[in-house]
C-alpha cells in the first residue's frame, strides 16, 4: 500500500522534518553550529573544527593545559587582540605567573586593556570569576582554575548563557577525565617544536578524532642558532630552522 | 494632573515596628489620652493575638497581657517616618506633599511616561514607600483631596483608582466620615440623613455653609475639582543626614540589612531629587556607651570611584563593608551621610550598550572587588620601557583610583622591539634550577634552541644585570626563557665551574 505523497495524512518525511526545525534540531552525527556569535581564533585549521567556526561567546571554553609556556597565550591571543580592537576589557583571573606585557603588547594586546585579579583562594576566584562573567565591562574573561566541581562549571556555564563575552577557562590535564558543563573542550598539548597539538575532547557535533596541529605566531623567533653551544645542540637548531619555514 | 495619595493606617505603630529587626517585635499597643483616661488606639498582631484591641483602656489591655509594650502616641515621631518615607519616594516625583492623618500625596502626572505608565508607577512608588516598613493604602485620581478621601477609604493594601471617567461617581459613593471638616458634626449631619457625599452635594450650598462652617463645602470643591487647591510641597533640605534609633541591641550584620538598605533608599531618592550622585558617604554605627564599654561608634566610610545614585550599587557596596567590619558592641543607632555630592550624570536609557556603560560597568566591577577582597586584588600593569624584566612593567592597583587613570594612561607606550622575543609569563623570582651535568633541568634536562641575547643594564642605579638569555625547551614542549649571569670577572676567578641558571619566563 502506498500514500500519495500530497496526501495531508501522509507523515512528513525527515527532510520535511529538518526543513520546518531547522534550528532547533541538529543531528548527531553533522557538525554542530553555533547559534550564539563567534570570535574567530584566528587559526584557519582550528576555525573550521570548531562549531561555528570560532571561539563561541556565550560559553565556557574549557583548555586543558598539561602545563604554561606550551603557547597557550599565543594560541589565544589572535581572538583576544580582536575582542580589544572592539573596545573589549580582557579579564585575566588568577594567572599562574606575571604577565610580561612587553609580550602580549608584541602579540598587538593593549596592555592598559588587560586587568588582572589575583586571588588565588578557591572561594574567591570563583567569586571573581562569576562577577567578571556577569559583568558587561569584559570582553573576554581567562580564569585559571587547579580545581573545581562539575556543580562550578555547570554553575559557570549558566551565568555564561547571559553573559556576551568570551570565557576560558584553563584547566589541569587531570579534568579530562572528570564531567563538565563546558560545551567546548580542548585538550592542549605539544605535538613538535613550537607547534601545539589541540585535541578537541567535545564540542556541539560530531567528535574530533585527530588533534589538529597548529603553528602559533613567533614560531619562527625561536629557531636562531644558537651561539657557542655544543655541536648536538647545534644540530637540534638546524632541524629547527627548517622547521619554522614549513610552519609559518 | 494625576495624583497618588499614599495613606499609612498603621503609621502610629508602623514608626515602632520598623526599628526592630523583624525577628524580635513584641507585642504592642499604642494608646492615646482621651481625657483622663489612656485608651489602646492600635495593637499590632501579636497584641491582638492576645486579645488587645483599639478603644480598650489601658488597664483592660494590660490585664489580658502584662507583658504588653506601650508606646504613646507621638505625632512627631509620625511625621518623621512619613519624611523618610517621602525621601524614598522622591525618586519618582519631585512633588510631593506630606498629609496630615497620615499619608504622603504624590503629583506623578510628569512622571508616567519615565516608568511606564501608571499602573508601572504606583506599583513602584507603594513598592518603595512600602519597603520603608508602611503599610499603604492608595488613591489615585486627578485632584490631591480626591485621591487623598479615596486612599482613606480604601482598605489595607490596595488601590483604589479613581483616574478617568468613574471619578466623580467614585467620590460620590464615599461616606461623610472622611471629610476633615465634617469632623465635628458628624452626628448631625447622619442625623439628616446624610450618608454619601453625593447626599451631602444634593443638599443646597449656603445651607451648609451656614451650618457647618465654609470649609466643608470648599473640602468639597477642591475634592471635586471645582476649586483651585494650592498644596504645600514637601521642601527637599539642602544636605543628607539621617540617623535612626534601634528599638533592640543589635550584634548582627544580617539583622541591620533592613534598616541600612531602607537608609539607603532614602538618600537615593534625595540624591535623584536633587539630580546628584553620591561620591562618598559615610555610614556609621553608634554604640550604646557605658563605662564599661567605651566604644562609641564604629564609622564606615565609602569613597566610590565614580559617582552613583544606584541604591542597589551602594547597598552592594556597603554590605561588603559591613560584613568584613567587626561590631565591637552592640548598636543602638545607625546614621547615614552623603559627604561628598556631584552633579550626577544620568544614565541614558540605552538600547546597544556603548563605551560609556561599559567603562561604568567596569569601574563597578573594579568596585565590587576591591571592597570584598582588598584595593590589591584587581591591578593593571604598566609597561616600563626597560630592558630588565623586573623593571620593565609596574603593577598598578586599580583599588579606589579606578579604570579611568588606568586606562586613559599615556597613550605612548614604549615596548621592547617584536623582533626580541619575550616571554608572555614571567617568574615573580627567578627560580635558580638544577643542574645534570651541568645542563640545566626543569622537569626534564633542557635543550637550548636560541641565544644568547645579552641583557646588560641599569649601571645607573642600584640593580644592574647582566646576563645572558636563552630560550631552552623541555620534553613536555615548554618553551623556557632561562638566564645565566655574565660575570667575566668571575669566571677569570675560578675558571671553568658550572656556572648556574635560572628560569625568568614562559613563552605561554
Amino acid at each position: 500500500m502506498s500514500i500519495p505523497a500530497s496526501s495531508p495524512l501522509a507523515a512528513p518525511s525527515l527532510l520535511q522534518i529538518e526543513a520546518q526545525f531547522k534550528s532547533r534540531i541538529w543531528r548527531g552525527d553533522a557538525f554542530g553550529s553555533s547559534p550564539d556569535e563567534v570570535v574567530s581564533s584566528g587559526f584557519d585549521k582550528l576555525d573550521k573544527a570548531l562549531p561555528g567556526g570560532g571561539w563561541p561567546t556565550r560559553s565556557l571554553t574549557e583548555l586543558l593545559l598539561p602545563a604554561e609556556g606550551l603557547g597557550e597565550i599565543r594560541l589565544l591571543s589572535e581572538s583576544l587582540r580582536q575582542i580589544i580592537r572592539r573596545g573589549g576589557n580582557i579579564l585575566l583571573v588568577s594567572p599562574p605567573y606575571i604577565p610580561y606585557m612587553h609580550a602580549w603588547e608584541n602579540l598587538y594586546m593593549d596592555s592598559r586593556r588587560i586587568l588582572i585579579a589575583g586571588v588565588y583562594k578557591p572561594a574567591e576566584r570563583l567569586w571573581v570569576l562569576e562577577q567578571g562573567i556577569k559583568s558587561a565591562a569584559f570582553g573576554a574573561v581567562v580564569g585559571w582554575l587547579p580545581e573545581v566541581s562539575q556543580q562550578t562549571t555547570r554553575r559557570l556555564q549558566i551565568i555564561a548563557r547571559a553573559a556576551a563575552g568570551l570565557i576560558f577557562l584553563f584547566r589541569p590535564v587531570s579534568a579530562q577525565f572528570e564531567p563538565s558543563a563546558a560545551p567546548l573542550r580542548i585538550l592542549l598539548g605539544s605535538a613538535r617544536r613550537h607547534v601545539l597539538s589541540v585535541r578537541i575532547l567535545k564540542r556541539r557535533g560530531t567528535p574530533v578524532a585527530s588533534p589538529i596541529h597548529i603553528s602559533l605566531p613567533w614560531t619562527g623567533r625561536f629557531s636562531n642558532s644558537v651561539a657557542s653551544l655544543s655541536a648536538s645542540d647545534q644540530s637540534n637548531a638546524v632541524d629547527r630552522s627548517s622547521l619554522s619555514s614549513v610552519v609559518t | 494632573m494625576l495624583w497618588i495619595a499614599l495613606h499609612c493606617p498603621a503609621l502610629s505603630l508602623d514608626w515602632v515596628e520598623r526599628r526592630f529587626p523583624a525577628a524580635l517585635i513584641p507585642a504592642m499597643a499604642v494608646t492615646v489620652r482621651k481625657g483622663n483616661q489612656v485608651y489602646i488606639q492600635q495593637a499590632n498582631q501579636p497584641a491582638q493575638r492576645y486579645g488587645v484591641m483599639a478603644h480598650q483602656p489601658l488597664a483592660g489591655a494590660l490585664a489580658l497581657f502584662p507583658d504588653l509594650v506601650v508606646i504613646e502616641h507621638d505625632p512627631n515621631e509620625e511625621m518623621k517616618v512619613l519624611q523618610e518615607a517621602a525621601h524614598a519616594a522622591l525618586r519618582f516625583t519631585p512633588n510631593i506633599v506630606m498629609q496630615r492623618g497620615g499619608g504622603l500625596i504624590a503629583e506623578v502626572s510628569a512622571s508616567l511616561r519615565l516608568f511606564g505608565g501608571l499602573k508601572k508607577l504606583c506599583q513602584l512608588l507603594n513598592r518603595a514607600v512600602a519597603a520603608q516598613g508602611l503599610q499603604l493604602c492608595t488613591g489615585i485620581a486627578p485632584t490631591a483631596r480626591g485621591a487623598w478621601l479615596l486612599a482613606l477609604s480604601a482598605p489595607p493594601r490596595t488601590v483604589i483608582n479613581g483616574a478617568g471617567v468613574k471619578f466623580r461617581s467614585l467620590l460620590d459613593s464615599l461616606p461623610v466620615g472622611l471629610l476633615e471638616s465634617a469632623q465635628p458634626h458628624l452626628e448631625v449631619i447622619r442625623g439628616i440623613g446624610c450618608k454619601t457625599l453625593a447626599d451631602l452635594r444634593q443638599l443646597p450650598r449656603s445651607g451648609i455653609a451656614r451650618r457647618f462652617g465654609p470649609n466643608l463645602p470648599a473640602e468639597l470643591d477642591r475634592a471635586y475639582g471645582d476649586s483651585p487647591d494650592p498644596q504645600k510641597w514637601l521642601e527637599i533640605p539642602e544636605y543628607f543626614q539621617q540617623a535612626m534609633k534601634l528599638m533592640a541591641q543589635v550584634e548582627s550584620v544580617e539583622s541591620l540589612l533592613v534598616p541600612v538598605q531602607r537608609m539607603i533608599e532614602q538618600m537615593c531618592g534625595w540624591l535623584a531629587s536633587r539630580h546628584t550622585a553620591v561620591l562618598a558617604f559615610s555610614f556609621v554605627l553608634h554604640h550604646e556607651y557605658s563605662l564599661r564599654q567605651p566604644h562609641k561608634s564604629t564609622p564606615i566610610n565609602i569613597r566610590l570611584s565614580e559617582q552613583s545614585g544606584d541604591p542597589r550599587h551602594l547597598m552592594i557596596l556597603l554590605r561588603e563593608r559591613l560584613e568584613r567590619t567587626k561590631i565591637a558592641a552592640p548598636v543602638c543607632e545607625l546614621e547615614l551621610v552623603a559627604d561628598e555630592i556631584t552633579a550626577g550624570a544620568d544614565a541614558n536609557l540605552e538600547l546597544f550598550p556603548t563605551a560609556q556603560s561599559e567603562a561604568t560597568s567596569l569601574n563597578r566591577f573594579i568596585e565590587k572587588l576591591t571592597f570584598r577582597l582588598g584595593p590589591r586584588a584587581i591591578s593593571g600593569l604598566t609597561v616600563v620601557p626597560d630592558h630588565r624584566p623586573e623593571r620593565s612593567q609596574r603593577f598598578e592597583p586599580l583599588g579606589m583610583k579606578g579604570i579611568s587613570s588606568f586606562s586613559y594612561r599615556e597613550t605612548h607606550r614604549e615596548t621592547i622591539p617584536a623582533e626580541l622575543a619575550r616571554p608572555a609569563w614571567l617568574v615573580e623570582t627567578p627560580l635558580e634550577l638544577k643542574l645534570q651535568r651541568r645542563q640545566p633541568v626543569y622537569g626534564s634536562p633542557l635543550k637550548l634552541i636560541a641565544g644568547p641575547e645579552r641583557i646588560e643594564a641599569g649601571w645607573w642605579d642600584d640593580a644592574p644585570i647582566a646576563r645572558d638569555y636563552f630560550i631552552a625547551e623541555n620534553a613536555l614542549g615548554q618553551l623556557l626563557w632561562i638566564y645565566h649571569e655574565h660575570n667575566p670577572a668571575e669566571k677569570d676567578k675560578k675558571g671553568k665551574t658550572a656556572k648556574s641558571w635560572y628560569l625568568q619566563g614562559l613563552f605561554g
